[in-house]
């Protein structure tokens, strides 16, 4: 998968590239809005990511040119501007996403996977299986080595999630306002309650764990300790 | 002009155009009176003369006892002429070194008849009375007689009144308009007091009020609302840099933490855990402080009136339902009861109002001792729709109720960040939603139980139910 990002601060401009390099993407970097245009015409990438105060070109003008140029390309807008009239106009210029900085990398990396998968319609399996781990959509079971465990509702949303996007970091903003639709920050640690006790149903006494915590990150289910 | 015009000075234009119009008047008056006085004198005389030559020309005989008579009547009379002449046109008598104009003598006697009438020769204006009299020898031959009298004098005496009286009008005029300068420099002595208090008003000097008390009725009214306008400024300006020294102390706090983590890291080599420990924490340290500015933003916002991107029909119970979905864990490891009670509808922000409600409820929860309850109770009345998040608990201390919906505001100051509590704006936040709304918010407290009321006005289509 190839991203291109478009960014003018350096220091951002070189995180974001060394971290989504090392989630396994392939990454070019443009410093101001012309070489952008530049890169995305003629570069076959997957993703723009978008500063939108550029200098010279500005992250909007971006887009438009790439639309007339009728170049196809999934847009996620960065900015410092949260109004609802800036939100709305990336929106309307065909950006498929929008983050506001600061962003939490873990939440970027989520939603540029968003993004990503959202091209061929993902083929719907009625099971999802992560080591011992089996998630039956249909009948609303989990199972481990072969043993139910009983789940709320919400529980069973949680961990479909994490079932599904598993490997990935999923940040507590993403999985609250993905299981509860709560788009904003809660000043409690509700999610941090919640996982603990998904966790203690998933991984007591069972080994290997499956739901790790990534500190000042976010939670990801693996089936094999990758992080320590 | 006029705007630039100064109020003294205008006052002071119009006292002394009202000074001139009244003097004016008067010299006007004082001056037509004079003359009409004189006129009546004259023709007094020129009457009575008349009927003196009259007489005269009745009682005497010859011609030339009666020029001797005339002579004799008319010499204490100097500036009196008279002219005689009979029918013929033969002067019977004239007075020496005075000839009337031709254009009188010529008129005939039908057209001057009785007449009092004025003429001017030689820069002197004249008076004159043209009668008919009859001769005691001729009964039958009418005589013409014509009295003048030269008004010279009587024109020097007005012409120097008039004099005296524009000079007087003058300087009354220019006297009054002095006074009137003067009255009104007085006068508003008042209103340069409170400019000059004005003036001492500065950012530092906030507590300056105008004179309310010194000054005249008309102005009270004015300097109370200038005194209520400084407050409301004071206050507002006290919050502001309260609020300012607040943020820099909240703010201070995560990069100081920062700051010392990371330079403590760097001052050794450490082993990959410790850094990425050190990493960790500075990433929570970082979140925090990114919310904190997304929450000042939303509060600045909020000032602004930009907090109601969309605004649709709310169903309250499935609000709270969903809340209470979120806040299920929490609740249940804390062993706290969640409970609803009643439903409503209202009109607003889904998001915003969502957030209200969850900072109340995560406060309720945050504060309700284990096997307590928080109730949520929704209620439609008149033309208002409450929602009340009541918690079980031991109350919240009266002296500080006031200051909670403050900025910043911690009931215990000494733990800022015990336990994620967050930023400090969550109540805050939930005011300015409410206010966005049009609602408000009031905290009750006793003990045993906190309630939180929030009251929006009720929607307007919204019928019985």
């Amino acid at each position: 998968m190839k991203i291109l990002i478009v960014e003018d601060e350096p220091k951002t401009g070189d995180y974001l590239q060394q971290g989504l390099r090392e989630a396994g993407f392939s990454v070019s970097l443009a410093t101001t809005g012309l070489d952008g245009v530049h890169l995305a015409i003629e570069g076959e990438h997957d993703l723009l990511i978008l500063d939108v105060m550029l200098p010279g070109m500005n992250g909007w003008q971006v887009l438009k040119y790439l639309q007339d140029q009728n170049r196809k390309l999934p847009v996620l807008f960065l900015t410092a501007r949260d109004s609802v009239e800036d939100r709305v106009k990336g929106l309307e210029l065909g950006a498929d996403d929008y983050l506001v900085k600061p962003f939490s990398f873990a939440e970027l990396l989520a939603r540029v996977r968003t993004i990503l998968r959202r091209g061929p319609p993902a083929t719907e399996a009625t099971t999802i299986v992560v080591a011992d781990l089996e998630l039956d959509l249909l009948r609303r079971r989990v199972t481990r080595r072969g043993r139910r465990i009983a789940l709320t509702a919400k529980e069973f949303g949680l961990l479909e999630l994490l079932m599904r996007r598993q490997g990935e970091v999923l940040p507590r903003s993403l999985i609250a306002s993905q299981v509860w639709d709560m788009n904003f920050d809660s000043d409690t640690n509700v999610v941090e309650v919640a996982m603990r006790r998904l966790r203690i149903k998933i991984d007591d006494h069972v080994e290997p764990r499956l739901i790790q915590t990534i500190r000042g990150m976010g939670y990801v289910l693996e089936s094999r300790e990758r992080r320590p | 002009m006029t705007r630039s015009m100064s109020l003294t000075a205008r006052l002071t234009a119009l006292y002394t155009l009202v000074a001139v119009c009244v003097l004016a008047g008067m010299v006007a008056i004082v001056s037509t009176a004079v003359n009409r006085h004189f006129e009546e004198l004259d023709d007094d005389t020129l009457l009575d003369k008349g009927q003196l030559i009259q007489d005269l020309l009745t009682k005497s005989d010859a011609r030339v006892a009666l020029r001797g008579r005339l002579d004799d009547a008319l010499q204490s009379h100097p500036g009196l002429y008279v002219r005689i002449a009979d029918a013929d046109g033969a002067v019977w008598y004239a007075s020496p070194s005075f000839r009337f104009p031709d254009c009188i003598l010529n008129r005939s006697a039908a057209a001057l008849s009785g007449n009092i009438f004025n003429w001017t020769a030689d820069g002197k204006t004249y008076r004159a009375l043209h009668t008919v009299a009859t001769q005691r020898d001729a009964p039958d031959t009418a005589m013409r007689v014509w009295i003048a009298v030269n008004t010279v004098h009587h024109t020097h005496f007005t012409d120097s009144l008039h004099i005296a009286l524009w000079v007087y009008a003058v300087l009354a005029a220019l006297l009054s308009g002095g006074l009137g300068w003067f009255a009104t420099r007085t006068g508003l002595a008042p209103l340069r007091a409170m400019r000059s208090r004005a003036q001492s008003v500065t950012a530092h000097r906030l507590s300056e009020r105008m004179p309310a008390e010194s000054v005249p009725v008309e102005m009270a009214d004015l300097a109370a609302s200038l005194n209520d306008m400084l407050a409301r400024l004071q206050n507002d300006f006290q919050r502001l840099s309260d609020f300012s020294s607040d943020l820099a102390h909240e703010l201070r706090t995560p990069i100081s933490n920062l700051l010392t983590q990371t330079q403590v890291a760097l001052s050794q080599t450490r082993d990959a855990c410790f850094y990425r420990d050190i990493l960790a924490s500075n990433a929570e340290e970082c979140q925090q402080l990114a919310r904190m500015v997304s929450d000042m933003l939303l509060l600045a916002k909020a000032e602004h009136g930009l907090l109601l991107p969309n605004v649709e029909r709310i169903l309250l119970d499935e609000e709270v339902q969903a809340l209470f979905d979120f806040y299920e864990a929490l609740a249940e490891e804390k062993e706290i009861r969640l409970h609803r009670m009643g439903s409503a509808q209202l009109r607003g922000d889904r998001l915003m109002i969502r957030r209200a409600v969850s900072n109340l409820l995560s406060n309720a929860l945050c504060h309700t001792p284990p096997q307590g309850v928080v109730t949520i109770r929704l209620a439609v009345k008149a033309d208002t729709v409450t929602l009340t998040v009541a918690n079980t608990g031991p109350g919240i201390d009266p002296a500080v109720l006031p200051r909670l919906f403050d900025r910043f505001f911690r009931a215990d100051p000494s733990r800022p960040h015990a336990d994620r509590e967050g930023t400090g704006l969550g109540l805050a936040i939930t005011r300015a939603i409410v206010q966005a709304h049009e609602g408000t918010v009031h905290v009750s407290s006793w003990t045993g139980e906190t309630c939180f009321v929030m009251t929006f006005p009720r929607p307007p289509d919204e019928s019985g139910d």
